[in-house]
């Protein structure tokens, strides 16, 4: 009676190696250590990149802070008692009104303008990571990006 | 078939009831399952919340407080980090050269740092506030033992500049007091966040969201005109030898409030180190007095707007007149004979301002009181303001001859602001503006501008030219002070004595002289108020026209407000232009 292969490969005979049983399971194992590796990998350069990323958001809020520490010391350079004690240092003095001529312009409003400050910017809209909600789509999303992202690297 | 044994036949008589029993135990284990599943949605958040705590930390993320400029976007109140140190002596592996490069960096004992370094506790702590340089300096040493933690703090860069007006920020950067940053705390702080933040390493981090953080605040205040309105109001306050003084300068078109100055005053960023609390008080909105002679330009304001009387009213002077049994009397005791409503403002005659403020009456009289804005705040913006206090018929503790005292500005109190306000609206032409001291406020979505209101219209156009008038008339004959050539200035010099308990204050250093004028007299564009309190001369007329004369001096330059002359050619050319174009 002929045996298909499985049969064949599962037949229960005592003490008899089966060369064909035991390269499928090293077939199984092998698979398990590449998709293993892959998954460890994966996750190394997800851990690797978040700890970076936590760095960059660390340096980016000091560099705010120092940024702002640099306004505040330009400000208190800049403020009107400094400017006006190194005026009088160079020679300058200041102006009464018998020093001033004024001049008719046509169409001149002599109403001054007033800029309003811009406001320093805080707000992160460039460059915004994108969002992923917290379903099994999503994390499938995410997979699919981070491969297309890792081929796209790999290819340059 | 082979008849089943005995022990077969109870097997089998077993079997379906330990089939029974899985079945049940089965059913009961999915009953259980679906009833996790389907939890009440509270139980579910707990558990959630149970779940979430193993992998999450909550961090307090502090609001950023927002900032303040000035009209020209020149910071005014900054935001700067200082950092709180600490050690834990366990994790110090050499005591000795950690205590040294610590104490090198801070400048501070090595011995105090050493002993902390070896103490038996667990946390210790080695200094603080220390600047943003010497933490980064702690943090360049990588140091496991010692930790850093931050500290906001408020920074003015201006220093003493509009202090008042700005006002101070208390615990640690949280809570605004005083000025535009008690008034305004809500808008300036902020929202302090706790935000859950992932341990998990394969999570992305999570950033700071940019909502939180506080508006920022463009003032009216313009930080020249600041600038040489305090250099001003010290040098007169030292040259009169004054208790201290106020000056107020602001736009009568829409309100803006262009400088506030008290002095002394005091540095927003050393409070702490203020002797005299005083100091911290803003006393253009918080100090209310008796306002004295100024206020009869609003008495013959308020007569004419009533039409009790007319431009060409007068009345028979003997330089005393008795109101509700008590005396009023002319400065130095003089009488004038018969004198008209413009000379009484040149004069400054009290009995005369009694004279309109009985004729008036009482309801016409406070009713224009309470138009002019006295007895209420003005809602500029400013924190604790106080109302002042105008106490009318019918008030506990009013008497007939406080409406004769009222007259001249005795017997209630008013604030700077309110004084201003008042005379800001004379200005442009009868229409009161509110005050107002903010000028913008900015968030992520963008820049709303505060719009000027009109609290009401206080006189018509032409008793507020009239009043102009007399006021112009007030500086060219009784306060040549404050005559600059080629302006027309329109004020009035005011002097109060100050009550006591028992009476009133006598000697030198015993009045409070303010002056309030406005320029160009015909169609101004600024306002301002000079009050020094208690200077070494008794007369307001001798002292405030000067200080208001040298502070108006600077504010032609930096407001650009040409001369009359030049005024009147610019309308002309106006005018010219108009005509050609029609």
């Amino acid at each position: 009676m002929s045996q298909t292969w499985l049969q064949h490969t599962f037949s229960r005979k005592r003490f008899q190696t089966r060369n064909q049983a035991t390269a499928m399971a090293i077939f199984g194992v092998a698979i398990l250590l590449i998709l293993g590796s892959l998954y460890l990998s994966q996750v190394a350069s997800f851990a690797i990149t978040n700890r970076e990323i936590e760095d960059l958001i660390s340096r980016r809020d000091q560099l705010k802070r120092q940024n702002e520490q640099l306004i505040g010391e330009i400000a208190s350079f800049r403020t009107v008692p400094r400017l006006f004690a190194r005026a009088v240092e160079i020679g300058f003095r200041p102006a009464t009104n018998n020093d001033i001529d004024y001049i008719l312009l046509e169409g001149y409003n002599p109403q001054r303008a007033v800029a309003p400050p811009d406001r320093i910017a805080h707000s992160d809209a460039d460059g915004v990571a994108p969002a992923y909600d917290e379903t099994f789509s999503g994390w499938l999303e995410r997979q699919f990006t981070l491969l297309r992202d890792q081929f796209e690297s790999f290819g340059k | 078939m082979q008849a089943p044994t005995p022990r077969q036949s109870t097997i089998q008589a077993r079997l379906p009831f330990v089939a029974l029993f899985l079945i049940l135990m089965a059913a009961y284990l999915v009953i259980n399952l679906a009833n996790f599943q389907f939890f009440p949605r509270s139980v579910r958040q707990e558990l959630e919340k149970i779940g979430s705590s193993i992998t999450n930390t909550t961090l307090r993320v502090p609001a950023e407080r927002g900032l303040i400029f000035d009209r020209d976007g020149e910071p005014l109140a900054f935001n700067i980090v200082q950092y709180r140190l600490g050690v834990s002596p366990a994790l110090v592996a050499d005591a000795d050269a950690l205590s040294s490069q610590v104490a090198e960096i801070l400048d501070i004992d090595a011995f105090d740092v050493y002993r902390k370094t070896i103490s038996e506790n667990v946390w210790e702590f080695l200094a603080g506030p220390i600047s943003a340089e010497q933490g980064e300096a702690i943090a360049a040493l990588d140091e496991i033992s010692l930790g850093l933690e931050e500290i906001p703090k408020r920074f003015y860069p201006q220093g003493t500049l509009a202090a008042h007006a700005i006002g101070i920020v208390l615990d640690e950067g949280l809570v605004g007091s005083l000025g535009v940053e008690g008034a305004y705390n809500d808008t300036l702080a902020g929202r302090v966040l706790d935000l859950s933040v992932s341990n998990v390493p394969f999570d992305l981090p999570e950033d700071r969201p940019a909502e939180q953080r506080g508006q920022d605040i463009v003032l009216t205040l313009d930080r020249d005109i600041q600038f040489w309105v305090e250099s001003e109001l010290k040098a007169a306050v030292d040259e009169y030898r004054a208790y201290r003084g106020t000056v107020i300068v602001m736009d009568p078109r829409n309100g803006d409030v262009l400088a506030l100055a008290n002095y002394p005053t005091m540095d927003p960023n050393y409070f702490l180190d203020v002797e005299d609390p005083s100091l911290l008080e803003n006393a253009a909105v918080q100090e209310t007095f008796e306002p004295g002679s100024i206020l009869q330009v609003l008495t013959v304001a308020g007569a004419l707007e009533a039409g009790v009387i007319t431009p060409y009213w007068t009345y028979n002077d003997v330089g005393r007149l008795e109101v509700g049994g008590r005396e009023i009397w002319n400065r130095h005791f003089q009488a004038h004979g018969a004198t008209d409503a413009a000379t009484i403002l040149i004069r400054s005659l009290n009995a005369g301002a009694a004279t309109i403020g009985l004729e008036m009456g009482t309801a016409d009289f406070y009713s224009m009181m309470r138009a002019f804005g006295l007895g209420q705040a003005t809602g500029v913006g400013l924190f604790a303001e106080d109302a002042g206090e105008l106490r009318i018929e019918g008030d506990t503790y009013w008497s007939e001859s406080n409406l004769g005292f009222n007259s001249f500005g005795q017997d209630l109190k008013a604030t700077s602001m309110q004084l201003i306000t008042a005379f800001a609206a004379i200005a442009n032409d009868g229409i009161m503006r509110q005050p107002r001291i903010v000028k913008q406020v900015i968030s992520e979505q963008g820049a709303e501008d505060a719009r000027p209101t009109t609290v009401r219209r206080v006189l018509s156009t032409e008793t507020a030219a009239i009043v102009r008038d007399m006021m112009l008339r007030v500086v060219r004959e009784g306060a040549p002070g404050a005559f600059m050539r080629g302006y027309s200035i329109a004020g009035k010099p005011g002097t109060a004595w100050i009550s006591t308990a028992v009476g009133q204050e006598y000697g030198p250093h015993s009045s409070i002289v303010t002056f309030a004028g406005f320029l160009p007299a015909h169609d101004p564009e600024v306002v301002a108020l000079v009050k020094l309190d208690r200077p070494n001369e008794y007369y307001g007329y001798n002292v405030t026209p000067h200080v208001f004369r040298r502070i108006a001096d600077r504010l032609v330059i930096l407001l650009g407000i040409p001369n009359d002359d030049v005024r009147r050619r610019l309308d002309a050319a106006q005018t010219d232009i108009v005509a050609g174009g029609s």
